[in-house]
């Protein structure tokens, strides 16, 4: 049974890479980025959890802007990825735009409530 | 040239009629002494020229005088009022209870003796200060232990007494050697009233009742519950005397020699005169008056009072108490006046340390909790004015800023927060010249 | 009166339009209605020019109809609360914002103080600085309480505005110009945004409508611009209301019924998303929510639903990239586990150790209706906190009452995204309005919205069977017939004219139901929501008597007191005694701190020796107690003592709420408790009422309010003094004496 899973897994994992190597380069840097993003804030968590709390607005803006990056990068990538059909209308540039906007927004706030 | 020595003298009078009383110079100048009768200007003369030599105005009047008044257009004319009346019903003129009592709560004294023959009103006045004489009107003090020893007399009315309260502000500094002698009514201090004091209390065998009957039932005031003299130190620091004997005052037993039944020491003396004359400067403020001035707080290291703190601020607290010996104002020496930093209860409670010339001052921090705080000092000893001053001041938590700019422990937080913004820049320039 | 009318036949006139807007027929006969003019507008023209000129009506109606009180009495403000946030705003123009931010109030809540720049809700008072200031920028020398007077009026104009967009991205713009006229005069909203009544929900309300309107179109459009713009307006409302709870839990049980129904779609994502992670960061800006959304019971759902997308896309995306399905299968399921399991290990864990606060008391008697009345008095006593009657659902919304579940199938009938919105924020601000009148004001949008759609489809569907005979000759007439048509037209033009006859009298029925609904809301506001309640009016012999006795009381206050005089009041009247009497007082209303309120109320209920210790030791110097015997004026400190036993009593065992009452009655003549008769409520109340003869006919004493002769007539104070009593009795103001000097 448990070498069953272990193949199964290991199947998954072979279809999930030949999939993603298909995906367009564009796309795989946004993905980096994500994964980028997504370690930063699991690094301020296991920081946190060693050293406790204490700070804690200045822990909430840190974890906050790795997870607002990364959520705004996938939204980004939902946008810009050819094969959504809802978003065939929408211009890559504004899509780009948008982006840049959200994230002004969000290290501005980070900014203020870092200290 | 007559009349510029008119002007002098007039100009060199205005001083003398500026000396009344005032809070400058607490010590009473003007005297109104109520009488039954005139005679008592001479059988009390000792008493009253001690009064007078120390430089009081004594002006005598007739208790039921109908030109009798305390006050006129709203001023007082006398800084203090020695009762000697003890029969008087009814004050002649516009004096009543209510104005013996407005009397005393607007600042100023009271001696008031009473005897057997002692009026209602004269009762009265004594209860609403927190005394009560004995409501048989024919009961006197007898005392058939504690009596002196004479010739003459053989009811044991003529008490001695020398159970004294123990207070140098009282009865001064020197001890008085030889027993009071005392021929009066017995009154008790109300156990509700806070603020009276047994000065001279029986001894444990006196009683009192009526000499001349048989005594039907046990007396209602016996032995060291009976309170010869008392005392009242009022709020508004009026002093008040209350005694049951106007002969104890008389030159008759101020002179007379005594002897306690059954102690063989002979006094040539009474210890009388020391005694009331002693307690009068007291009442009059010539002693055991303090004054409580410039109360002052700033933070450390500026001389302004701030409208407010802030927690965890140091500060400085300092105050003036000086005394009055008489003529001046002496720095009042001590070391257990203290402070309390009080929001409904003390959160900080500090000795305060003198310089031996007056001034009280110490240094604390604002406690850690914010809200609206009051500087207390309240100083009561036996004998001293009450000193009860208190200060207003509101406390505020931490502004915005003024917490610490970069804590150490959230490095991390930053360095990921800036890490993020730069991974961004790189990414958008990657992302947007990509191919 | 044409001004009211003129929606409706607007709203007529529009459906009409956008039914047949490209018919050229039609432009030809309105060119020649409108040929006074010298331009040729075309159609589309036309269509624009009438809706902004409704859209302009609207707004000016929905302000001058909430101008009542100001015409009548005078430009004040009204009530208790909005005396707090008048002193805050003028704190803030006087100021600056850095001093308003850290603003230590030393003044309330002797002597505790209270940080008032921590613990109040900022966004009405920085909107109104901010109006102040750009008036004052233009030269308009406005004194800050007239804009204080006018902002809630103001922004329902605005709400109108944020009405109309709303609707026209449910349904149509039909719908919307009819629902910001029906959201312009209904009562459930102005009773909250009157003039005069300048409290957060006159901004909140419109902070929530713009926020649900931005949201709805981010869902719509997947736009991040949108979504950033619902973020600001989520910001908007947390610094405005504490009801912003409301939003931050309905939309995300929105997002789970469009996962749950199948919905979802990457547009959903990208809005939800944004909005949560931005409006969440915002929001921990102010400071008296702080770190609530990461910590509060009442926030969690959200955070909930935002690790359920990552997960619901995640797999989606997987599925997506691989082929093969069984295999997805076993991840979806392997996955599926983990995630539950670690959700609910971490909310167990949250909840457990505490570090999770539960539901505050506030919004958990929503959910559970009985439990402030038995647990926390203080929020049961508040007379807005009471459950809805039959009867407020029918003063308030009238007609909309029946148009709402009309709306809801209309709803059904065309399911979106943004119809299934609309519908779950109708039926659960419904459900909440149900619990407590107070919340009528967040269902009163909802329901106007969903009334709107179900007016304008109907009258549209009215009107085009008005237009269906008149179109169907045209074409006949116009475009020739071939024969299957000419016979179904021929049956058609049978049941034509019954058809329109038919069609004719429901749509005049239809009109005059909103004529009615428009008297109405008028008569409501002018009789019901229209009294500033600090002066009161009633009906004389001669006319019109106005007893402006609260504001004679706390003027006497402010002029005859030492500037550091403390007062003690129930904690009703505290808002006012600081804001008019500029007097430090004991406990106001803001009711954070329970033992304090306790502290008073025991004061009140005890006999006037214990109340005394307990005065000095607050360093009271003055009591203010409000009496209604002498006017009949019910709201007054007598009948409002239970509540006072009754919170002392939770706090201090030795006040029994039993010792006051008689055979459980509460009476106060002759045969009432003699805990009653002696306690210093009833001297200080009743103090020289005794000597008073009221009504003609009636004895001496004789209490209007209660409607009984008072039992203790002869009553002595030993430790207070009389300082001063209104001329209707309304305000009495008694001194504190110091302690007896020779005692």
């Amino acid at each position: 049974m448990a070498r069953s899973t272990s193949k199964d897994a290991q199947a998954l994992f072979q279809s999930l890479r030949s999939a993603y190597v298909a995906t367009p380069s564009s796309l795989k840097i946004i993905d980096l980025y994500v994964c980028f993003a997504v370690f930063t804030a699991i690094i301020q968590v296991v920081y946190m959890a060693v050293v406790g709390s204490f700070p804690f607005n200045s822990f909430l803006s840190g974890v906050l802007s790795c997870v607002g990056t990364a959520v705004l990068a996938v939204c980004l990538r939902i946008q810009v990825n050819k094969e959504n059909k809802e978003f065939k209308d929408l211009p890559p540039e504004r899509a780009f735009a948008d982006f840049v906007l959200c994230n002004l927004v969000l290290h501005l706030v980070i900014m203020n409530f870092l200290g | 040239m007559v009349k510029l020595c008119v002007l002098i003298a007039a100009v060199s009078l205005l001083p003398i009629l500026c000396l009344s009383f005032s809070p400058d110079n607490p010590t009473d100048r003007r005297v109104l002494v109520l009488l039954d009768d005139l005679s008592l200007k001479s059988s009390h003369s000792i008493f009253f020229n001690s009064i007078k030599s120390r430089g009081f105005d004594v002006d005598f009047k007739l208790a039921d005088d109908p030109k009798l008044s305390l006050q006129r257009y709203g001023q007082y004319l006398y800084d203090a009022l020695i009762l000697f009346s003890p029969s008087t019903d009814r004050f002649g003129g516009s004096l009543d209870l209510a104005g013996v009592l407005d009397f005393v709560d607007s600042g100023h004294d009271l001696i008031l003796a009473a005897d057997e023959s002692a009026s209602d009103l004269i009762r009265n006045i004594a209860t609403e200060c927190g005394v009560d004489f004995d409501e048989d009107s024919s009961a006197i003090v007898i005392d058939h232990k504690s009596y002196a020893v004479s010739e003459t007399e053989g009811d044991h009315t003529l008490i001695v007494s020398d159970d004294f309260i123990q207070s140098d502000v009282i009865l001064g500094s020197t001890k008085v050697e030889a027993p009071v002698l005392y021929k009066g009514i017995a009154h008790s201090v109300n156990a509700a009233n806070s603020l009276v004091l047994k000065v001279l209390s029986a001894s444990p065998s006196a009683y009192s009742a009526n000499p001349s009957s048989k005594l039907s039932s046990p007396p209602l005031l016996s032995g060291s519950a009976i309170s010869l003299v008392s005392v009242v130190q009022a709020r508004n620091n009026a002093r008040i005397t209350i005694t049951g004997s106007l002969d104890m005052f008389s030159n008759r037993l101020l002179r007379s020699g005594v002897q306690k039944a059954g102690d063989s020491n002979k006094y040539s003396k009474s210890g009388n005169e020391q005694f009331v004359t002693e307690l009068s400067r007291w009442v009059f403020h010539e002693r055991g008056h303090l004054k409580a001035v410039n109360l002052r707080h700033h933070k450390v290291g500026e001389t302004d009072e701030p409208a407010i703190y802030r927690i965890n601020d140091d500060l400085e607290f300092s105050v003036e108490i000086y005394e009055w010996s008489g003529k001046s104002w002496e720095p009042y020496v001590t070391n257990d006046v203290q402070v309390q930093f009080y929001m409904m209860s003390p959160y900080v409670l500090k000795t305060l340390s003198t310089d031996q010339k007056g001034l009280y001052h110490t240094s604390f921090k604002v406690p850690d909790v914010y809200g609206v705080f009051q500087f207390k000092v309240e100083y009561q000893r036996l004998g001293y004015t009450a000193l009860s001053l208190s200060k207003q001041i509101p406390v505020r938590p931490f502004r915005h800023n003024e917490y610490e700019r970069f804590i150490p422990t959230a490095f991390p937080y930053y360095g990921a927060s800036f890490t993020t913004m730069a991974g961004f820049f790189i990414f958008s320039i990657v992302y947007l010249y990509n191919k | 009166m044409v001004g009211k009318t003129e929606p409706v036949n607007g709203s007529v006139k529009q459906a009409a339009m956008s039914s047949s807007s490209s018919n050229p027929s039609r432009s030809d006969l309105l060119s020649s209605t409108f040929s006074l003019k010298s331009l040729k507008l075309k159609t589309k023209q036309q269509e624009l020019l009438i809706r902004v000129s409704i859209l302009c009506l609207v707004y000016i109606l929905a302000f001058i109809t909430r101008l009542f009180s100001v015409l009548r009495y005078e430009s004040m403000i009204h009530e208790f609360d909005p005396y707090f946030n008048y002193r805050t705003t003028l704190f803030l123009t006087q100021k600056g914002f850095y001093e308003f931010w850290n603003w230590f109030d030393s003044e309330s809540w002797y002597p505790l103080g209270r940080i008032i720049g921590g613990t109040l809700y900022p966004g009405l008072m920085v909107t109104a600085a901010l109006i102040y200031w750009t008036l004052r920028l233009l030269r308009f020398a406005v004194h800050i309480r007239e804009v204080c007077v006018l902002t809630a009026p103001f922004f329902a104009s605005n709400t109108t505005l944020v009405a109309y967009f709303f609707g026209k991205e449910i349904w149509d713009s039909g719908a919307g110009l009819v629902a910001a006229a029906l959201i312009a005069i209904c009562p459930g909203y102005i009773s909250r945004s009157v003039a005069g009544s300048y409290d957060n929900e006159g901004v909140a309300i419109f902070a929530l409508l713009l926020t649900f309107y931005l949201f709805v179109k981010a869902v719509n459009t997947g736009s991040l611009a949108w979504a950033l713009a619902s973020a600001f307006g989520y910001f908007y409302m947390v610094s405005a209301w504490g009801g912003y709870v409301f939003i931050i839990n309905l939309i995300p049980l929105y997002v789970l019924v469009l996962l749950i129904t199948g919905r979802y779609s990457m547009r959903l994502y990208v809005a939800y998303n944004c909005m949560y992670v931005l409006g969440m960061l915002l929001a921990m800006q102010i400071r008296f929510v702080g770190f609530q959304h990461v910590q509060s019971g009442e926030h969690m759902a959200a955070m909930g639903v935002f690790f359920l997308m990552q997960v619901f896309y995640f797999l989606d995306w997987v599925k997506y990239m691989l082929s093969d399905t069984k295999m997805f299968q076993d991840f979806l399921r392997i996955t599926v586990t983990c995630a539950v399991v670690a959700g609910a290990i971490a909310l167990g864990v949250g909840t457990a150790s505490g570090y999770i606060s539960p539901w505050t008391g506030r919004f958990y008697s929503l959910l559970d209706p009985t439990y402030a009345k038995d647990h926390i008095p203080i929020i049961a006593s508040v007379s807005e906190h009471q459950p809805t009657a039959w009867s407020s659902f029918m003063f308030d919304f009238h007609i909309l009452l029946f148009l709402f579940p009309a709306g809801l199938y209309f709803c059904f009938k065309r399911l979106s995204d943004a119809t299934i919105f609309i519908v779950m924020y109708g039926l659960t601000s419904m459900y909440f309005a149900g619990v407590m009148v107070r919340l009528i004001l967040v269902a009163t949008p909802a329901v106007c919205l969903i009334s709107a759609i179900a007016v304008s489809a109907t009258i549209k569907n009215l009107t085009s069977l008005i237009r269906t005979k008149s179109k169907t000759a045209l074409t006949t007439s116009t475009k020739g017939s071939s024969g299957s048509k000419a016979s179904s037209k021929a049956s058609l033009d049978q049941s034509q004219p019954f058809q329109k006859n038919g069609a004719i009298a429901l749509l005049f029925g239809a009109f005059y139901l909103l004529s009615r609904y428009v008297s109405h809301c008028t008569w409501v506001t002018s009789e019901a929501y229209s009294s500033p309640s600090i002066v009161l009016a009633a009906r004389g012999a001669h006319g019109r008597v106005i007893f402006d006795d609260y504001r004679e009381a706390y003027f006497w206050l402010r002029q005859n007191t030492p500037p550091d005089a403390k007062v003690m009041s129930w904690w009703d009247y505290g808002y006012q005694i600081t804001a008019m009497g500029n007097r430090t007082v004991i406990v106001d209303n803001n009711t954070w701190n329970n033992t304090h309120i306790a502290t008073v109320g025991r004061a009140m209920s005890s006999y006037e020796d214990e109340a005394y210790e307990i005065m000095r030791s607050l360093d009271v110097d003055y009591v203010l107690v409000v009496f209604g015997g002498v006017t009949g004026y019910s709201s007054d400190d007598i009948n409002k003592f239970l509540w006072m036993v009754r919170i002392g009593g939770g706090v201090f065992p030795v006040i029994k709420e039993h010792d006051y009452l008689v055979n459980g009655e509460y009476r106060v003549d002759k045969g009432a408790a003699p805990k009653m008769l002696n306690c210093l409520m009833y001297k200080l109340s009743y103090y020289r009422f005794g000597e008073l003869v009221t009504e003609y006919g009636k004895p001496s004493g004789y209490d209007r309010a209660r409607g009984v002769e008072i039992g203790n007539k002869d009553i002595k104070l030993e430790y207070l003094e009389e300082a001063f009593t209104t001329s209707n009795w309304i305000v009495r103001i008694y001194k504190v004496k110091p302690p007896k000097n020779r005692w």
